[in-house]
């Protein structure tokens, strides 16, 4: 589904990620772990084409199409979600609002019939239920004066409602308590876990990975990934820490 | 017209205008084309309507009830366009504990070249009433309009500046008495230049005024306004929300000022100048002021001029939003600060529509 090739980004002129590569194909989980300034928040921002961040070399592609060559909103219409680590707040546009534009105008790109009001709601009602997020909060500005947790929780109220193939979540799980853990991984299964979707899964902890079980893991350090393996290399890096690994990789 | 006189950027209070289509407006002769598709707004409850065109009534088009055509009894003070604007136009007087059923529309039209029109709003002890005033055409519409509220009284004053072209002034003389409310909201999202004048004054205890604008400018257009609130008596509360957006090279300008007399304790005055620039060649400009002679009083003031957020707009493009959408939808929910103001909903839907039109535009 997603393939990275020898991905090097830079953000104001400073390399950051140095030869990427990776391939997601549908059914799989594959979580991203890595020390502070790996570069694993850079690769999720290149991924869903955030300005700023420009590719020096290599190639992504999403079903065969090229991804880079396309704006934000035309990736999210492919069927990318990109679950941010700072959800942002947007005084005055209401979540209700925010998401019917969002899915809608998806919709429409993909030459599917709008959502009515009516049926919109009934979808977000479910979705934000699942997520322990009152409709009353929906109503209110997106994101504006919900806590860390609430902003998490909300992040996956939009996956849920938006429902897209290729989920990439950047650091969901910080700031949450272990309560919102579980009820935020949970989400993650029930949404993404099925045999036509894929989720790339970025933390910097093992928590998250015993709710939500990937099936790859992968280490960056330095702007590479410097070891791939399966579930157990995330117990080990629980167990001995980044800094051997990134290390032998320096 | 040689008698036109004009004030000229050298005097503070019209430092930002230009005015200098006014005089070739004023020599123009109107075509008295009025479009056959009027923007009155659907009411549930119809109210008086009022069908100006190029400052004559037209009175088959029109349903006066309570309001009166004639010669108006309003201050024409010293100021340079509203002294143009004659001493007749029409006259809404309401007495004692009165409202006029439903809301009053007036529509002005201008066909071309240059209208005058007064107009006096009276509201006796309890009355109460909600008029709205639209714009539309070519030309310049020059209009003064004296409020008096007495003790109780309610008026609710919205008005949507939607002229295609040409220049549309409107001066403001308000009293607003004891425990009475005036709330003018106002919308700039034609194609003209506009210039906004107002002088509110608290004259009575415990009074409440409100100025709330959304300035919305493109291409070389050029919005300007000059408010004063006067808080005269204690105990008054005035609020001034005023949101400026300036797409091209066009430029929104805003004087706002708050004066508290010496006696006016318990003053709470509120001012919010915001200004968003869509493009980096526009210009806002915003000068708040606060003069306060009183001490018990509280009075904030804010001014912010900035661009879009660039995380909110990357954000709705990481949810599928497009680029001109997420603008818009951002535009719309930094005016709605000065548009949630407006108590009727109908209202305010027709003021949000103007909205989505004018971004229809871009």
């Amino acid at each position: 589904m997603l393939k990275i090739d020898n991905l090097h980004a830079t953000v104001d002129d400073k390399p950051i990620l140095k030869g990427i590569s990776l391939a997601i194909n549908a059914g799989e989980i594959h979580a991203v772990m890595g020390p502070n300034g790996s570069g694993k928040s850079t690769l999720s921002y290149v991924l869903a084409g955030r300005p700023g961040y420009a590719v020096t070399e290599g190639s992504v592609t999403l079903d065969g199409e090229d991804l880079l060559e396309l704006d934000p909103h035309e990736r999210a219409a492919k069927g990318m979600f990109l679950g941010f680590q700072y959800p942002v707040e947007i005084p005055g546009v209401s979540n209700v609002q925010f998401l019917r534009t969002a899915l809608n105008a998806q919709r429409r790109a993909r030459g599917e019939a709008e959502l009515s009001a009516g049926e919109f709601l009934r979808v977000a009602r479910e979705q934000a239920d699942a997520l322990d997020l009152s409709m009353d909060m929906m109503k209110r500005g997106v994101n504006v004066g919900f806590s860390g947790g609430e902003k998490k929780r909300n992040e996956m109220v939009q996956m849920g409602i938006i429902d897209p193939r290729l989920a990439i979540l950047d650091e969901t799980d910080s700031g949450l308590d272990i309560d919102a853990l579980r009820v935020v991984g949970q989400g993650i299964n029930r949404i993404m876990r099925k045999p036509d979707k894929a989720v790339l899964l970025i933390t910097h902890y093992e928590r998250l990975l015993e709710i939500v079980e990937p099936d790859f893991v992968h280490v960056l350090a330095g702007g590479r990934i410097v070891r791939s393996g399966g579930p157990e290399l995330a117990h080990e890096l629980e167990r001995e820490g980044y800094g051997a690994m990134a290390e032998a990789a320096a | 017209m040689s008698l036109l006189t004009l004030p000229s950027n050298r005097e503070e209070g019209w430092r930002w205008s230009d005015l200098s289509a006014l005089p070739q407006l004023s020599e123009r002769e109107p075509t008295g084309r009025v479009p056959t598709d009027l923007p009155w707004i659907a009411c549930e409850r119809e109210g008086p309507r009022l069908l100006f065109v190029d400052g004559r009534l037209d009175e088959t088009r029109s349903r006066l009830g309570p309001v009166e055509i004639g010669p108006v009894d309003v201050t024409a003070s010293d100021h340079p366009l509203a002294r143009l604007a004659g001493r007749s136009g029409w006259r809404l007087r309401l007495g004692l504990d009165h409202a006029p059923h439903g809301l009053v529309q007036i529509v002005h039209v201008s066909t071309g070249a240059a209208d005058h029109l007064a107009a006096q709003i009276e509201l006796d002890v309890d009355a109460q009433a909600s008029i709205c005033e639209t714009f539309i055409g070519e030309g310049w519409a020059n209009r003064l309009t004296g409020i008096r509220l007495f003790k109780g009284s309610r008026l609710m004053l919205s008005r949507r500046l939607l002229g295609a072209s040409g220049f549309i002034s409107q001066v403001d003389h308000a009293q607003v008495g004891q425990g009475a409310s005036l709330v003018v909201a106002s919308l700039a999202a034609g194609g003209t230049d506009t210039r906004l004048d107002g002088h509110y004054a608290l004259d009575g205890e415990a009074a409440y005024a409100e100025a709330s604008s959304a300035l919305l400018a493109r291409g070389r257009q050029r919005h300007d306004a000059n408010v004063v609130v006067r808080h005269a008596m204690p105990s008054g509360v005035s609020r001034q929300v005023w949101r400026s957006v300036a797409d091209d090279r066009a430029a929104c300008s805003v004087a706002a000022r708050v004066e508290v007399a010496r006696h006016a304790q318990k003053t709470d005055g509120e001012q919010s100048l915001k200004g968003l620039l869509l493009a980096r060649s526009a210009t806002i400009n915003a000068k708040p002021e606060l003069e306060i002679f009183a001490d018990d009083v509280k009075c904030a003031h804010g001014a912010t001029v900035g661009e879009l957020d660039r995380n909110a707009l990357f954000y709705l493009g990481s949810r599928g939003v497009s680029p001109d959408e997420a603008r818009a939808l951002l535009t719309r929910a930094f005016v709605a600060d000065a548009l949630d103001r407006i108590g009727e909903e109908e209202v305010k839907a027709a003021f949000y529509a103007d909205v989505e039109t004018w971004f229809a535009g871009r």
